[in-house]
């Protein structure tokens, strides 16, 4: 009888503690499962069609990151000139699949705000839509994306504190005279041949030597070491509306240019479609200007087959300062143009072609290896 | 790298069976000089270049600029600015002295997209190129979309709406940073941009050409003497150096009549600095002086 009753009475409290009456034990149950809400609402009002601040991009990572936990994750790239951890975003699909890489990179000059923009708007895509979508499914079979939200972290703070039209990253030289390299300009490909300025009061200075700014040596060692792995490199722009391919230090065109060309021009199709927006497709000396030292030319050539520089909306009429009402469709319409490739860099590697040969020479050395056995 | 064959764009595609008719035709228009079809499907630009490499790419769209920017600065009037929607034809001579003479046909669509309508106009210009110096002379006549009337109208709605603004000089910058223009401060956009173009057509060259990225300040705006007496600062954005470069424009506009403009402009590149003065003498001689 005691033992029931003790036993009705320890019951009781714990009933009392789960509805709250006492204080300390559910009140922190609460809490933490207020903060998990409060968070996880934090994602849900996050908005994809306004410009963040890279404190709110950090942020976002982090709860991405942890909404997603069984795709996504969080991984840290290297440091910026003025020591801000650069991170990337991984989205693999768990499975014993072989895997292929897909980069990309937003936000190597700082004023290009729609770029970042996308990156976001493209995490998310993915995230929402990879358990039910189809076609998201079949690319995370066996492709593995890693996302860089901001690249120029230093730079786009400078645009968001100071000076909204600013491009390159924030090194100091010449004694604290002169700031900023153009990231893009600062890879290790033809590096300051053409196309890009010694001094570092330019806008194009390509640094004081090839991968000289510490991000370009973090995106570069990161990159060379997977580059077994990684078959298309997209980097993402504003503006001017294009599509390019290799090479801008020269003008010859790459082993792969033909079919870059049509991969390219299918994306802005796709693109097209969305809102009518027009986006031209060529090699950057053809349709853009001779540069040296980008990261799209420098990945072709460490052996990366599939590499773009997407120059995103608009045309010039707003530029760089596109309006935030933009942001939507603008990403609409890349999305298609980013499907569009993907789909077509799927196809080369696992499509219904590849796996029919992989399939039929399987059968063939199968027989062979039986015959052989039979001798 | 091989040369590729050029189908001339007007006589269209296919292979032609009894083809020595057309093909000397085709022959003797190619032989007549450098043609090119619609930009934007990239072959045009590479006709032009493999003919005469001396040609810098993208050559059309940069007269076609410079011919716009005077339009808009010719007709003097913030309501009815045009952008360049599509070049359709054009050929293009370059002189031993290495100038530039460029003839074609593009279309033109409203700047306001919230105007409604989109009107697409047609204009045919010759713009000659000086060798990346300033000033391309510009020949060009573009089909008439508004009435004069109606625009002198509309131009005078902006003018009254623009005299009832508060002094605008705290205006920090328009766009701001997110892209935002309040509508109310549109017009004052509007006026800037018309300023911008008269800079803006002086400063383009076959190589370089501009986009106005933003009004960063208001020094001076005076409604009193019925005229708009602003006095501002924008940037404009050079492609290809991708370098912004703040000008200082002074102009007084009247509905209606020629605008009065001075400039200048900090160039970092070269030590000259840039500018210039206009009195809309370039619009018809009997409208001068009239302020």
């Amino acid at each position: 009888m005691k033992l029931l009753l003790g036993t009705l009475y320890l019951l009781g409290i714990l009933v009392s503690e789960e509805l709250g009456y006492d204080g300390s034990l559910a009140q922190h149950r609460r809490e933490v499962v207020e903060e998990t809400v409060s968070q996880r609402r934090g994602l849900d009002a996050y908005s994809y069609t306004r410009y963040h601040p890279m404190e709110e991009i950090y942020q976002w990572m982090i709860q991405i990151s942890e909404k997603y936990a069984e795709v996504v994750t969080q991984h840290f790239l290297g440091m910026t000139y003025e020591t801000r951890p650069m991170y990337y975003l991984k989205i693999s699909q768990p499975s014993n699949n072989p895997k292929k890489i897909i980069w990309m990179d937003c936000g190597i000059h700082a004023r290009e705000w729609i770029a970042p923009a996308f990156c976001q708007w493209f995490v998310k895509e993915i995230l929402q839509n990879y358990k039910d979508d189809s076609r998201i499914k079949k690319l995370l079979r066996n492709l593995d994306f890693y996302v860089l939200p901001v690249l120029n972290i230093d730079g786009y703070i400078y645009t968001w504190t100071t000076d909204r039209l600013w491009r390159k990253s924030r090194s100091s030289h010449n004694n604290g005279t002169c700031f900023g390299t153009d990231l893009n300009r600062n890879f290790n490909v033809s590096w300051c041949s053409i196309g890009a300025s010694r001094n570092c009061q330019d806008i194009t200075f390509c640094g004081t030597g090839p991968v000289s700014e510490p991000e370009t040596k973090a995106v570069s060692s990161f990159i060379e070491s997977k580059k077994d792995n990684i078959v298309c490199f997209l980097t993402m722009h504003s503006f001017g509306q294009l599509i390019l391919t290799p090479y801008g230090y020269t003008k010859n065109k790459s082993s792969n240019h033909e079919e870059l060309i049509q991969v390219g021009q299918k994306a802005a199709n796709a693109l097209k479609e969305k809102h009518g927006t027009n986006y031209r497709v060529g090699s950057s000396a053809d349709i853009l200007y001779a540069t040296s030292g980008s990261s799209r030319d420098w990945a072709r050539d460490i052996g990366i087959p599939f590499s773009y520089t997407f120059e995103l909306r608009d045309n010039g009429t707003y530029g760089f300062v596109l309006p935030e009402a933009q942001i939507q469709a603008t990403c609409e319409e890349s999305m298609a143009a980013m499907l569009s490739v993907l789909d077509d860099v799927y196809e080369k590697y696992w499509g219904v072609d590849s796996a029919g040969k992989a399939a039929s020479s399987a059968v063939v050395l199968g027989l062979l290896f039986s015959f052989m056995s039979l001798l | 790298m091989p040369p590729r064959l050029q189908p001339p764009p007007a006589s269209g595609t296919g292979r032609p069976r009894a083809a020595v008719l057309p093909l000397a035709l085709l022959l003797s228009l190619a032989l007549q000089g450098v043609a090119a079809a619609p930009a934007g499907a990239g072959e045009p630009e590479d006709s032009l270049r493999r003919r005469d490499p001396e040609l810098p790419r993208g050559l059309l769209e940069q007269a076609a600029r410079a011919a716009l920017h005077f339009v808009n600065f010719r007709a003097g009037s913030p309501s009815s600015l045009r952008v360049l929607a599509d070049v359709l034809e054009g050929r293009a001579r370059v002189n031993p002295k290495k100038e530039c003479q460029v003839d074609l046909v593009f279309t033109t669509d409203c700047y306001n997209p919230e105007e409604g309508e989109e009107r697409l106009g047609k204009c045919s210009a010759r713009v000659f190129f000086r060798n990346q110096k300033p000033r391309p002379a510009i020949n060009v006549t573009c089909t008439r979309l508004i009435e004069k009337n109606k625009r002198q109208q509309e131009d005078y709605l902006l003018y009254k709406h623009m005299k009832q603004l508060k002094t605008p000089l705290d205006v920090v910058s328009i766009p701001d940073s997110h892209g935002h223009i309040d509508p109310s401060l549109r017009p004052i956009w509007d006026l800037a941009f018309l300023g911008g173009s008269y800079v803006m057509w002086e400063k383009t060259t076959q190589f370089l050409h501009y986009y106005m990225a933003q009004l960063s300040s208001v020094n001076q705006w005076k409604t009193n003497d019925d005229a708009i007496d602003f006095d501002y600062t924008v940037l404009l954005h050079e492609f290809s150096t991708q370098e912004i470069i703040p000008c200082r424009i002074h102009l007084v506009w009247y509905p209606g009549k020629p605008l009065k403009v001075k400039y200048h402009c900090q160039e970092l590149q070269t030590p000259e600095e840039a500018s210039g003065t206009e009195e809309g003498s370039a619009v018809a001689p009997t409208e001068l002086n009239n302020f």
